[in-house]
């Protein structure tokens, strides 16, 4: 009975080790490598220990769905701050599904805004963190990708570098769509890559017109119409610029960049009221269409640079911007040679809390984000643009921008102490209140030409 | 082996004719009929939310199944003293109770491949007619079914020397265990300040439990956009651990059946 005992105790003993091997050194791997919950589950995921029980019981994607469409009634019913951090737990329990990745991104870049429909740009970091948690996550499949560089082509709306990455990056995964590839010749365009730009477009056709007269199929047909089209207009807008006669060494100073043309800048901010701002902008551009970049944030603002921040300066995704620190932007809409914005930062003091003593104001204005029509005088990198006060070659390199800034202390924006009962006032010396010089009405956008010649 | 296929088949029969299996089957496939309409609440991706909580209802009810299913057996045969007239046939003790295990297990399959039918049918309908893509999460099932299998050789294991209610939460317990230590080992070495000792604790864990983890393959079905490279050889080196760990399983539950006074 004794060797009895003895003989199973080996045998178990054996059996138990050998499942201890045989799991650790075959098994586990595979299943880190490739199904193992990513991120951090057990550290800051919000999940309560019985929803952690059940999630990582096997449930998680299950669990992942069930919270993804409660956060889908919370977007239903505009409640957008419950939304967010089931969006986290939804990527931390599920990482691999992308759309709760891509609907997560737009919401805390887009979503979270103020009375007059600013976003809080303090979470646009952690949104591109996001993206960059995407990609790590889905290495193989084009979209987080795609939605990062979109991120930084819509929303940066300036760092076109970025966009320009992702997007290549898509575009070596198989899965991109082809209608999403087009961007990519876009953004090339904006950081005035102009051959790598065609060399897309003709690839682009020459890829879906193979791919139509392969299948037969009208929508690779469409595409390639699409890339037709867009590579038309292309080789007109940068032949106009003398784009091509300048690769030939031929004189340029016949088309429409040259000479460069003075946008005439100017601009004034007055604290009207206790956080309440009025700009004023002049642009010596009569078409509709400008939009000059106006920021006000605190002086020390951690990464900022001229009119712009690091934002990519995040390496992980947290749910509450920095509450103490102030950046508000804005996009003074330029009609007939003047804009005006008031700017109200009263009613949202969560976004503004003025917490530093001393604040900066920028008027920035990029040509690279302009209309194409505005391009096609100014230039991508603003070759065709000048301005004999403002124009600034050192805050985007490469590129002639248009930049100036103000120093405003927090008693001047909230109106305190001696400022009570006056109204500060800041303004660019070349600054002329346009109802001296405009007779034109307001709603009377007029169109003239952008040549200096005035020939039409 | 002719005893061991008989015991299984009586076992099969006892186990349909259970009411309270057959409640909680009803329960899961009332679960993946009406499943379609929380996938519809969301404005994208319902076809991923339906084929996790698809899965996630298969996966949770063939759990509960597996355990109340096992937990009874044995002790069951001893209370109703059918076990002596067993016993006192040319039967030996491990012939029982292997024959008591496969027929649990197939009983399990029988209801887990009813479930899968079920959901392929829903999902295909909910597709248009997309049975190739449902069929693929027939696969998960599989794993599950391994699983559930596992689970089933824990609780016959300690129905052989503990009541059916502490085998319960034991069994049950068991199956969280194994199924939290491996990402939570997963997880803490990866991070650097964690400690040794928990560290140590978790692989220990991870290491000695049964891991239910390796049978959570539903992701990659889940979301197909993700790429598993080669995800047969994981399916196959998981599934000769299982069996691994239900041999160790059933060898300590014969041990305590052997020694047992019946």
């Amino acid at each position: 009975m004794k060797s009895k005992s003895s003989r199973f105790l080996v045998w178990a003993f054996g059996l138990f080790v050998a499942q201890g091997i045989f799991s650790n050194a075959v098994v586990l791997p595979k299943w880190q490598k490739e199904f193992a919950p990513k991120g951090d589950i057990f550290a800051g995921s919000g999940l309560s220990p019985d929803q952690m029980l059940f999630a990582l019981g096997g449930f998680r994607e299950m669990v992942a769905g069930i919270l993804w469409v409660r956060a889908d009634s919370f977007f239903d019913d505009g409640n957008y701050d419950a939304m967010l951090p089931l969006i986290r737990l939804c990527t931390i329990l599920d990482p691999k599904q992308l759309d709760i990745f891509s609907v997560g991104m737009w919401h805390i870049a887009y979503n979270f805004t103020d009375e007059g429909n600013r976003s809080d740009r303090r979470y646009v970091p952690y949104a591109i963190a996001l993206g960059k948690e995407a990609q790590r996550n889905n290495p193989d499949t084009y979209e987080p990708f795609f939605e990062t560089g979109w991120l930084w082509f819509n929303k940066v709306d300036d760092d076109y570098d970025q966009a320009v990455k992702n997007f290549e990056e898509a575009e070596k995964r198989e899965d991109m769509l082809a209608a999403r590839k087009n961007l990519l010749s876009v953004a090339y365009q904006r950081t005035g890559q102009i051959d790598k730009s065609l060399d897309h477009w003709y690839s682009q056709w020459d890829l879906q017109d193979k791919n139509w007269r392969d299948t037969g199929d009208m929508i690779p047909k469409q595409q390639r119409d699409t890339a037709e089209n867009n590579l038309d207009t292309l080789i007109v807008r940068m032949a106009q610029r003398g784009y091509f006669a300048q690769k030939r060494g031929e004189g340029i100073q016949n088309y429409d960049l040259y000479p460069p043309f003075d946008v005439g800048f100017a601009a004034k901010a007055a604290v009207v009221g206790p956080g309440i701002l009025k700009v004023d902008c002049n642009w010596n551009i009569l078409p509709a269409g400008t939009r000059i970049r106006c920021i006000l944030r605190d002086a020390d603002y951690p990464t900022a640079k001229f009119a712009d921040q690091d934002w990519d300066r995040e390496t992980g995704v947290k749910l509450d911007p920095p509450k103490d620190m102030t950046w508000m932007q804005e996009a003074i809409y330029i009609k007939n040679r003047h804009g005006m914005r008031k700017i109200d930062m009263t009613r949202d003091q969560t976004m503004y809390p003025f917490t530093k003593d001393k604040y900066v104001l920028e008027f920035y204005w990029n040509p690279r984000s302009a209309a194409g029509f505005m391009q096609d005088k100014l230039g991508f990198l603003g070759e065709g643009m000048t301005d004999k006060n403002y124009l600034n070659l050192q805050a985007r390199q490469g590129q002639r921008v248009i930049y100036t800034s103000f120093t405003l202390t927090r008693d001047q924006i909230l109106r305190l102490g001696e400022w009570a009962s006056k109204v500060p006032t800041v303004q660019t010396p070349n600054y002329v209140d346009p109802n001296e010089t405009l007779k034109e009405k307001d709603d009377v956008i007029l169109v003239p030409s952008l040549r200096n010649d005035k020939k039409g | 082996m002719k005893q061991i296929i008989a015991i299984a088949g009586t076992t099969i029969g006892e186990a349909i004719r259970r009411k309270v299996l057959l409640v909680i089957l009803l329960v899961g496939l009332v679960f993946l009929i009406v499943a379609p309409s929380l996938g519809a609440l969301s404005a994208r991706s319902e076809t991923t939310i339906l084929r996790a909580t698809m899965l996630g209802i298969i996966q949770l009810t063939s759990a509960v199944i597996a355990i109340v299913l096992t937990v009874y057996m044995i002790p069951n045969e001893i209370e109703r003293r059918t076990i002596y007239t067993i016993l006192s046939k040319p039967v030996q003790r491990w012939q029982f109770l292997l024959g008591k295990y496969l027929g649990a297990v197939g009983a399990l399959a029988l209801m887990m491949l009813f479930m899968t039918i079920v959901m392929i049918a829903v999902f295909t309908g909910m597709q248009n007619g997309d049975f190739g893509r449902a069929v693929t999460l027939a696969q998960a099932t599989m794993m599950f079914f391994v699983q559930m299998s596992l689970l089933a050789a824990v609780a016959v294991c300690f129905s052989t020397f503990v009541t059916p209610l502490v085998n319960f939460f034991l069994s049950g317990g068991i199956y969280l265990a194994g199924s939290l230590f491996a990402p939570m080992f997963d997880s803490l070495s990866k991070q650097q300040n964690t400690s040794q000792f928990s560290k140590t604790v978790t692989w220990a864990m991870t290491t000695f439990l049964p891991n239910f983890s390796y049978y959570n393959v539903q992701n990659p079905l889940i979301n197909p956009s993700s790429t598993i490279q080669n995800p047969m050889s994981h399916y196959l080196f998981a599934t000769g651990y299982g069996l691994m760990y239900i041999s160790l399983l059933l060898f300590i539950g014969h041990y305590m059946f052997d020694h047992r006074e019946v």
